[in-house]
């Protein structure tokens, strides 16, 4: 299985929407409590390893990380110092970043651009606001301010443009219209703490909540007093829970408990497949718009999986004999 | 391990069959059928929440937030707490508005003690008749405070007035002291002098006698006074010592009470975790009524307890606050030993990570962005709702598209691809929004043929996934719908593709997979005339 070793420790990998081999990983040092980040941009090469195409030194850890919608070499970083950067591939290093957008007060947690409109990306921080910003504006548009604790998710819905998620430590998902003043549902989905949500792809009223208590819910909006699914199956506490892009019902979600999952939440036996390569917390997970079943996932083992699921042969893997749900973890 | 309720099918419409509508109809609870005939008419977003304020909800607002423990919390910890008991908005506003003014109630400070001992003996007989929340279980902290604070207050009295017998007793010791100093010594002195003077003056006896029995009748009636004095602060401090006795017996009781509660409650909550789903939904109402009857007290002394965990927010991931907290590794504990102690990594460098130009013109996108999997979904008025309704014969295009659909999740390919194909195109065609859903189409398209699912899947990898899968049948079942897709493609302007596919897998692996892919799009794509990188 194609493998990648970061420096520092893992802390998300997306999939770039424009190329099929092309995937972005923010890490930060020392588990990310105080130390440097480094921002990667990585390639597939269905022959060899993974290779690095560009990389980025912050100051700071980095949290999370969006790719522009609208342009295929832009970047987004959510970064620990509160600041959010952007990073355009197309132009050398030395004149990156194309901008440091610091707002927020706190820790810069996560990032996400919008699908629909694809103008627009989120920032959701430890300072309980969730701030909208353009690539054009060097200011915020709007601040979304009414969690009473950390916001540790904003997620966009794949299908209205403006509407959006947000899951925070107040142990609330907020749904926001950002024509409307404030948030225009609460969700008390868990006792604890709300680490991530994302919305069904297939069904935009459907919304999946990642929490502490070790369980995903999977919600209606529409008769939200009852999750639709409660999927138990993790050890601890679920890090960052993702719908497929290409398949209605399946999401993926990873762990401290060191395994990636997936589940189909409207069959009885919700677990179908769990990974558990990794050596420490798995703390991010990310399925390709572009190519169905490949998955990424990185951790605090500074590695960075690429695989196929299920068939387990891939335009990545397919010289290794490999086995759908078992993998090595040495680089070939 | 899914657990699945019975969420009610949408009684509204449907997604409409006009896709360029952005908002659904808004789908309402079962008891709120009445309402979701009003609001068809002008449809809503479906992302707000539609259900009236419910009065029992903003009345155990209304109670928790008069309590004068919550009034001293900050604003939004109060509006956290009750959207965390599942309250909307509008009733959290709502409840907002009918607490009364502060300035009122601090001066019936007394009588709300006394009216919340009343509840406190009234809500005890309510509690038993519905099984209350996991977070209503601390009930008893407060209640048990409110009603030491009456106690206290009372014994307060109890105690003021032992200390006045205390300092009564003392001045009255103290005054019978003098007084008998002032008798004896004198009555000392003058029996003194009567004996010395006894055989000078035998006249004097007289006058001396009635001075002395007066002064002892004085005397007398002194120590008389003090000790009456001293017997009656004696009994009001045994009085007193009852009477706190008897209120002890009173808290003891009701902490009793309230354990015994407790315990009930953490017996319940035990029942609903293990119950399904149907039992919950039932459960969860029963908790809601729980909510309604018992009152404030519960949530009040939530609202403590919340705060207290609230007021202590670290700048920490969020990884260290677990209920059973996942086991960090080594280096990581050593790193927040370092930190805690105020030494800083060495590992870290100084990184000026700022824009070197701020107003760095953005690169122009090299790629045009494509339409999302979902999206091409979108453009065939299918969803997964629809998907049942299987019946639906409006035409040819509705059913190649159900069967599209159902082809692409779980079902029997009847309807050849190439069919399905020039559907998509026309219904693409037609639509103006879909600029690049040409694009989403070949992207909808490619996963159905793309190199890493070759029409014969080795047979190791079947075997391997079989195994390990708990259902064989479902991903099996996949592999052998898209291997008849593989089949069923065989029109003319894709042999080329398989081909290509067939070259791929045989040299067993995508050697370019950007480019293949690029390829193979542009193959498809010549024919619709569209140009991408």
């Amino acid at each position: 299985m194609p493998v990648f070793k970061t420096p520092f420790n893992g802390y998300a990998v997306k999939f770039s929407p424009f190329y099929e081999n092309r995937l972005a990983v923010a890490t930060a040092q020392n588990f990310g409590i105080l130390g440097n980040g480094r921002l990667h941009v990585l390639d597939l090469n269905p022959s060899g390893p993974i290779t690095e195409f560009a990389s980025f030194d912050t100051a700071d850890g980095v949290y999370d990380l969006a790719w522009s919608e609208s342009h295929d070499s832009l970047l987004v970083a959510a970064v620990a110092d509160g600041s959010i950067k952007l990073y355009d591939l197309a132009l050398p290093p030395s004149s990156n970043p194309i901008r440091s957008l610091h707002e927020h007060t706190r820790e810069a947690h996560s990032a996400d651009y919008n699908p629909v409109r694809r103008d627009s990306f989120l920032s959701s921080s430890w300072d309980d606001t969730v701030k909208l910003w353009t690539i054009d504006r060097p200011t915020s548009v709007r601040t979304f301010k009414e969690h009473a604790y950390c916001v540790y998710s904003a997620v966009w819905n794949p299908r209205h443009a403006d509407v959006f998620a947000s899951a925070s430590g107040d142990c609330t998902v907020r749904i926001w219209d950002v024509r409307e003043p404030g948030s225009t549902m609460i969700l008390p989905a868990h006792e604890l703490e709300i680490l991530s949500c994302d919305w069904n792809k297939y069904d935009d009223c459907i919304i999946a909540t990642a929490s502490v208590d070790k369980s995903i819910k999977v919600w209606d909006v529409r008769s939200f007093r009852v999750p639709v699914a409660v999927l138990n199956g993790h050890g601890y506490a679920v890090r960052k829970v993702k719908f497929s892009p290409h398949r209605g019902n399946l999401m993926a979600s990873c762990s401290y408990d060191m395994t990636i999952c997936l589940w189909d939440y409207m069959v009885e036996d919700a677990l179908i497949g769990r990974y558990d390569h990794h050596t420490e917390f798995a703390v991010g997970v990310d399925m390709s718009v572009l190519v169905e079943g490949l998955l990424a996932s990185t951790g605090w083992d500074e590695l960075v999986y690429v695989c196929n699921w299920p068939y387990g042969i891939g335009v990545i893997c397919s010289k290794h004999e490999g086995h759908a749900f078992k993998w090595n973890k040495t680089l070939d | 391990m899914a657990t699945q309720s019975t969420t009610p099918p949408n009684p509204a419409g449907e997604k409409p069959e006009n896709p360029a509508l952005e908002v659904v109809q808004p789908a309402m609870e079962d008891q709120h059928d009445a309402k979701a005939e009003a609001s068809k008419e002008n449809p809503t977003s479906v992302f707000v929440n539609s259900e009236p304020i419910r009065e029992e909800q903003v009345q155990n607002a209304v109670k928790f937030l008069s309590h004068p423990k919550v009034r001293g919390s900050p604003v939004i910890y109060r509006r956290s707490f009750l959207e965390r008991k599942g309250l909307t908005k509008e009733e959290i506003d709502e409840a907002f508005r009918r607490v009364p003014d502060p300035s009122l109630t601090v001066s019936s400070s007394q009588s709300a003690g006394t009216n919340q001992d009343g509840q406190l003996k009234s809500s005890p007989n309510i509690q038993p008749q519905a099984p209350t929340q996991l977070l209503q279980t601390a009930a008893a902290a407060p209640a048990g405070v409110i009603s030491k604070v009456g106690t206290l207050k009372q014994s307060r009295f109890q105690w003021s007035h032992a200390f006045l017998a205390v300092g009564l007793l003392g001045v009255s010791g103290a005054g019978t002291a003098i007084i008998f100093k002032n008798a004896i010594v004198p009555r000392l002195k003058s029996w003194i002098c009567k004996v010395v003077s006894e055989e000078e003056d035998l006249g004097k006896k007289t006058n001396s006698k009635p001075t002395l029995a007066e002064e002892a009748a004085a005397a007398a009636k002194a120590a008389a006074a003090a000790a009456a004095d001293v017997a009656r602060t004696s009994q009001e401090m045994l009085i007193s010592k009852n009477e706190e006795k008897r209120c002890f017996q009173e808290l003891m009781n009701l902490l009793d009470k309230q354990v015994w509660e407790m315990k009930s409650m953490r017996n319940a909550i035990q029942k609903l975790e293990g119950q399904s789903d149907h039992g919950r939904i039932t459960a969860l109402e029963q908790e809601n009524h729980g909510v309604l009857v018992t009152g404030s007290r519960q949530s009040n002394s939530n609202g403590k307890a919340e705060f207290d965990m609230r007021s202590a927010r670290s700048s920490s991931p969020p990884a260290s606050v677990e209920p059973s907290i996942a086991p960090h590794p080594k280096s990581y504990m050593e790193i927040m030993a370092m930190i805690q102690r105020g030494e800083r990594p060495p590992n870290i460098r100084e990184i000026n990570d700022l824009p070197p130009n701020p107003n760095q013109p953005v690169s122009n996108p090299q790629v045009a962005p494509r339409a999302k999997p979902w999206e091409v979904a979108r453009t065939q008025n299918t969803t997964v709702q629809v998907l049942h309704s299987q019946e639906s014969s409006d035409g040819l295009n509705s059913k190649l598209q159900d069967n599209g659909l159902i082809n692409r999740l779980n079902g029997d390919s009847t309807v050849p691809w190439w069919q399905r194909k020039n559907v998509r195109i026309t219904e693409i065609e037609t639509e103006d929004e879909l600029k690049n859903g040409f694009s989403g189409v070949q992207a909808n398209e490619r996963p159905v043929q793309r190199a890493w699912v070759p029409p014969q899947p080795p047979p190791f990898a079947m075997a391997e996934a079989a195994a390990a899968i708990r259902q064989p049948k479902k991903p099996s079942f996949q592999k052998e719908q898209l291997a008849d897709d593989q089949l069923v493609a065989h029109p003319s302007d894709v042999t080329d593709e398989l081909q290509r596919i067939t070259k791929i897998s045989e040299s067993g692996g995508v050697v370019e997979a950007n480019g293949g892919s690029s390829a193979v799009s542009t193959s498809e794509i010549e024919e619709v005339g569209f140009e991408q990188n």
